[in-house]
């Protein structure tokens, strides 16, 4: 595979993450326009050490910390100001509602949300997320474990056993 | 399990995420297997990651949007290894091959020998693909004789390139007469029957050319010169089809 075909091949997952990170498809695919410019015009640079998929996933991440130091208009809302859900049985084995996830996903942390879509929706391991992310593999299962620990209390969601103490009274 | 401490949840993304080597992640699954509150954070994982594939999977599952698309077309056609593609010249060939016809351009050029190739290569596809019992001398199941075979009468290392990305298989191949040396065709058919040709003709000095577009009725094609060897394709198929598999065998012949 040439490497303009790995740079094609690695877009439909660039997309997908960049969806999920921002939550808005013009935007999403802005920044995936923008990452594959970037990945074009420098590919003469590119000596092939290690994967295209990663390369272009440190691209976007860079475009993606610059747009937001240019236009900080995210803003974060704490966890504990947020709706819990509608008391009653937990359900814990059903599917979870979509859009509390899509909600949640949106109130993480910048740095949880990019480590945890690398994981949790890209499927990637711990070494490749934390390449990326260019943080050590603890600093990265961290802040997993927060982003994890997160989104199951802003869906609603408490801890098994000894967490429904705290969480419900 | 009561005596060992409870399994953390910075010890359950490692598992999870392929970090642990094969022992540990035995022992680990072993230790989950007696922890049902482990058991529940991983269901509870499970769940999450199910969610966020059902909202954001299908975009990965898209055709790509065509800003794109077009962004990487423009990319893969860019001058940087091709031969330029210098379309403005093909586009004035063209022009005037509409105006008088292929072979009244040829003859008005004034003849740099890669015309030659187009000229000579255009009147073998002719005859050569309408050929129903002898299209070939040499089928491609002695691909390695053909190669030797016509290398050694062209006095250049050539190779039949692979078509296949572009639905195309090779046939087989022949010799055919040139004006100083013989030239090289090549022959390949699509799982429709179409077929196509490609030319190799060992002459035209030392310089490269960009593609040129030549056509004479149905019949296009693209002719190239590469270091001493003068190229055709030429098919019955629409430009960009056979700009896509010339540039396929020009990066292969390279």
């Amino acid at each position: 595979m040439s490497l303009l075909d790995e740079i094609e091949a690695a877009i439909p997952n660039l997309r997908r993450y960049a969806h999920a990170l921002l939550r808005d498809r013009d935007s999403a695919d802005d920044l995936v326009q923008d990452c594959l410019e970037r990945a074009l015009s420098r590919r003469h640079l590119w000596r092939g050490d290690g994967p295209v998929r990663a390369w272009m996933f440190r691209i976007l991440l860079n475009l993606h910390r610059d747009g937001l130091r240019r236009s900080p208009r995210r803003h974060l809302v704490a966890v504990d100001t947020l709706p819990k859900e509608p008391s009653g049985p937990a359900p814990q084995e059903a599917h979870m509602d979509l859009r509390e996830v899509q909600d949640a996903i949106g109130r993480l942390p910048e740095d949880q949300r990019r480590a945890l879509l690398l994981v949790a929706l890209e499927g990637m391991r711990l070494s490749e997320a934390a390449a990326i992310l260019d943080i050590p593999e603890g600093t990265l299962v961290s802040r997993l474990g927060r982003a994890r620990a997160a989104l199951r209390d802003m869906t609603g969601r408490t801890r098994p056993a000894t967490g429904s103490k705290e969480g419900r009274a | 399990m009561s005596d060992t401490h409870p399994i953390r949840d910075e010890d359950l993304i490692a598992f999870r995420s392929g970090a642990l080597g094969e022992r540990a992640r035995e022992a680990m699954a072993a230790r989950i297997a007696a922890d049902p509150e482990a058991q529940a954070t991983l269901a509870e994982w499970d769940r999450q990651d199910a969610a966020l594939a059902a909202l954001y999977g299908p975009v990965a599952e898209e055709p790509l949007p065509e800003a794109l698309r077009a962004r990487l077309a423009a990319a893969g056609t860019a001058p940087r290894r091709h031969p330029a593609l210098a379309l403005a010249a093909a586009v004035a060939l063209l022009a005037i091959g509409a105006a008088t016809g292929w072979f009244a351009a040829l003859s008005t050029q004034p003849g740099p020998p890669v015309l030659t190739v187009a000229e000579s290569a255009l009147k073998a596809h002719v005859t050569y693909v309408a050929e129903v019992v002898h299209p070939i001398e040499v089928a491609s199941d002695q691909a390695d004789h053909l190669a030797q075979w016509l290398s050694k009468r062209l006095g250049h290392e050539i190779k039949a390139p692979d078509f296949g990305a572009e639905g195309f298989r090779l046939m087989g191949g022949r010799l055919l007469p040139g004006d100083t040396t013989p030239a090289a065709l090549f022959m390949y058919e699509d799982d429709t029957g179409r077929r196509l040709t490609l030319h190799v003709l060992p002459e035209g000095g030392t310089q490269n050319s960009a593609f040129q577009f030549l056509s004479s009725g149905q019949t296009q094609g693209f002719y190239w010169h590469d270091t001493g060897l003068s190229y055709a394709v030429i098919g019955d198929l629409d430009r960009d089809r056979l700009r896509a598999i010339a540039m396929a065998a020009y990066d292969q012949l390279i």
